[in-house]
């Protein structure tokens, strides 16, 4: 198998099939919306105070997630994450730009996210621009800070010239837990991105010139070691979940959006959901948050280098998988 | 004269002279990490507005009013049980819709006012933040609109912000469980970070993080929370929390006061 998989623990069970005409609609913003009955909500909520989850899964478990990097061949770094049936998939393209005033001497990152029709109709035309716009103001508050990508080696030429990253992620398919998943996905891309070296020439009357390597495989790599990870915990009932489906989101009105590093420093944090939260389980999910990300991240790290020493013949399965 | 713009030719970028000044790094003074800024409020101001309300803490204005509650666009017909206490079914509740604004003058530079992604985030924090606490189930079909504008950013703006559209959904008599209580933080960077309570616009420029929590005091319950920055380890974003909470828990007795005025006020101008 060549693409890094890891599994989340817990056996998988079958889900026992539900009478269809019981069914109310339910919807949750403008995610997509999903119908559940009074009682595949008692069931879910009771489930989990007892630590069981519908799948099998604990509390704190993953679903099993797929990751494979270098899929879009016309980017400097691309990645694909499936989470479940949630199917992300990220393309980075390095363009060179001026610097913004303010900071004279670094690169920047945009991000731009996409909610294809695919996902759910509801994301048809412009429906899926909310959450659209939403995601990507998380994405840009969690890389808001000095330290979770070293955007000084994005500099060319201070004040002329830098790096710009456009990340750019599609959303192919939504099975719940959209944040986490894309997250995943982008530092992947971040991982993969490889932008190409290139010196800035001054000729005797001043005026420069930029020059690219000859070499197509002399660039220079992002260390992702300190780009962060979310975790969403919901809360249903007195407890919490990671890694929600769509049928437990619909059961939870309140969640916590926690961005954790791998050595545990919390980047960013928010309430997301009509619900409030108890001031005490927000403390416990932060815990939880935390203990969750540095397992996250530790499994993330091998297998993405695993999957890079494969080498470059490693065959690639793509969407065909 | 006007001047001959086809041969003096202008910069088409402009900016403000404080760029090009030297280096004036004025730190902000050291003062108690739990001061809150003495606030003024008022409730009822605006005429053409269901509800309104003006507050202002230290340098930070907002001006926030409330209009509705109207027929929702889109409200689908649909069926179902009703919920507890009389509310309408979920495909029936209300909605809340949140526009938060800042004035071009708000901040240090001038920005012009589609203001991008930055103020549909705060919009929607906002919206997070009111959900819990209006009772949407008793407008079934219908929308209210809260408007926040940023007069003038002295420092925790979306608190403010917050705080006053709280009020202004009070004083427009719509149904709540409880106000909201908006507070900010901000922690001072490296060496000996501490968290600030209620900061203002230089010491979050100086900061190397940042937090907004809302609170319905009464209730007890966190109705917003929104943070960013490199705030350190989770016990560090749970002292800052705790911080928040007891600073909304400080608040809460002004607001209730400036209600109490508005209502009075109200009472009194109304013909007997």
């Amino acid at each position: 198998m060549t693409q890094g998989a890891w599994c989340g623990g817990g056996v998988v069970r079958a889900r026992a099939t539900r009478a269809d005409d019981v069914r109310r609609a339910k919807r949750l913003g403008s995610m997509a919306s999903v119908s559940l009955s009074e009682a595949e909500k008692v069931y879910i909520v009771h489930g989990v105070q007892e630590d069981l989850r519908v799948d099998g899964r604990g509390c704190e478990d993953y679903r099993c997630v797929e990751v494979e990097t270098d899929v879009v061949s016309n980017t400097s770094g691309s990645a694909r994450v499936k989470l479940g049936h949630t199917d992300i998939l990220v393309g980075v393209k390095a363009e060179m730009g001026t610097p913004k005033l303010e900071k004279p001497d670094e690169g920047y990152l945009e991000f731009f996210v996409d909610c294809s029709a695919n996902a759910t109709p509801e994301f048809e035309g412009r429906g899926g621009d909310d959450l659209g716009t939403e995601i990507a103001n998380t994405l840009y508050r969690i890389f808001n800070n000095k330290s979770s990508v070293d955007l000084k080696s994005l500099c060319i030429s201070p004040r002329e010239h830098c790096w710009i990253l456009y990340v750019d992620v599609l959303l192919l398919e939504c099975d719940g837990n959209l944040f986490d998943t894309i997250c995943i996905a982008v530092k992947a891309a971040l991982f993969n991105t490889r932008i190409p070296r290139v010196r800035v020439l001054e000729d005797e009357e001043g005026s420069k010139d930029i020059e690219l390597s000859d070499d197509p495989y002399d660039c220079i790599r992002l260390s992702v070691e300190n780009v962060p990870c979310i975790v969403t915990l919901c809360k249903i009932g007195y407890r919490h979940v990671v890694d929600a489906t769509l049928q437990e989101e619909a059961c939870s009105l309140a969640s916590l959006l926690v961005s954790v590093t791998s050595t545990g420093v919390v980047t960013c944090m928010r309430k997301v959901g009509k619900g409030s939260l108890d001031p005490e389980s927000i403390f416990e999910m932060m815990e939880t948050g935390k203990r969750v990300g540095k397992v996250l991240h530790a499994s993330l790290q091998s297998v993405l280098h695993k999957e890079e020493s494969l080498g470059p013949k490693r065959q690639k399965v793509g969407f065909l998988g | 004269m006007p001047g001959d713009h086809r041969r003096i030719r202008g910069p088409e970028e402009s900016q403000p002279p404080q760029l090009y000044a030297a280096d004036e790094d004025e730190a902000p003074a050291a003062r108690d990490p739990t001061r809150l800024r003495p606030v003024y409020a008022r409730a009822g101001l605006l005429s053409q507005a269901k509800g309104s309300a003006y507050l202002e803490a230290g340098g930070t204005k907002v001006l926030c009013a409330v209009s509705g509650p109207r027929q929702a666009e889109g409200s689908e017909r649909g069926g179902g049980p009703a919920g507890a206490g009389g509310e309408a079914p979920a495909a029936l509740r209300g909605r809340l819709l949140c526009d938060f604004r800042r004035a071009p003058f708000a901040g240090r530079r001038r920005r012009a006012p589609p203001g991008g992604g930055e103020e549909r985030e705060l919009a929607l924090a906002l919206q997070e933040a009111l959900e819990p606490a209006v009772r949407l189930g008793r407008y079934p079909r219908a929308q209210l609109e809260v408007s926040a504008l940023l007069l003038e950013d002295g420092g925790s703006a979306l608190a403010a912000a917050l705080t006053a559209a709280a009020l202004a959904l009070a004083d427009a008599g719509v149904e709540m469980y409880d106000l909201v209580v908006g507070c900010g933080l901000s922690r001072t960077p490296e060496p000996a970070p501490t968290w600030l309570l209620d900061p203002t616009r230089l010491e979050e420029e100086h900061a190397a993080a940042g937090l907004t929590v809302a609170l319905m005091p009464v209730l007890n319950q966190v109705a917003g929370l929104l943070g960013s920055g490199e705030g350190g380890p989770t016990e560090s974003w749970a002292e800052a929390v705790r911080l928040g909470l007891e600073g909304c828990q400080r608040l809460y007795p002004v607001l209730q006061q400036c209600l109490v005025r508005a209502a009075r006020r109200r009472g009194a101008a109304a013909p007997s």
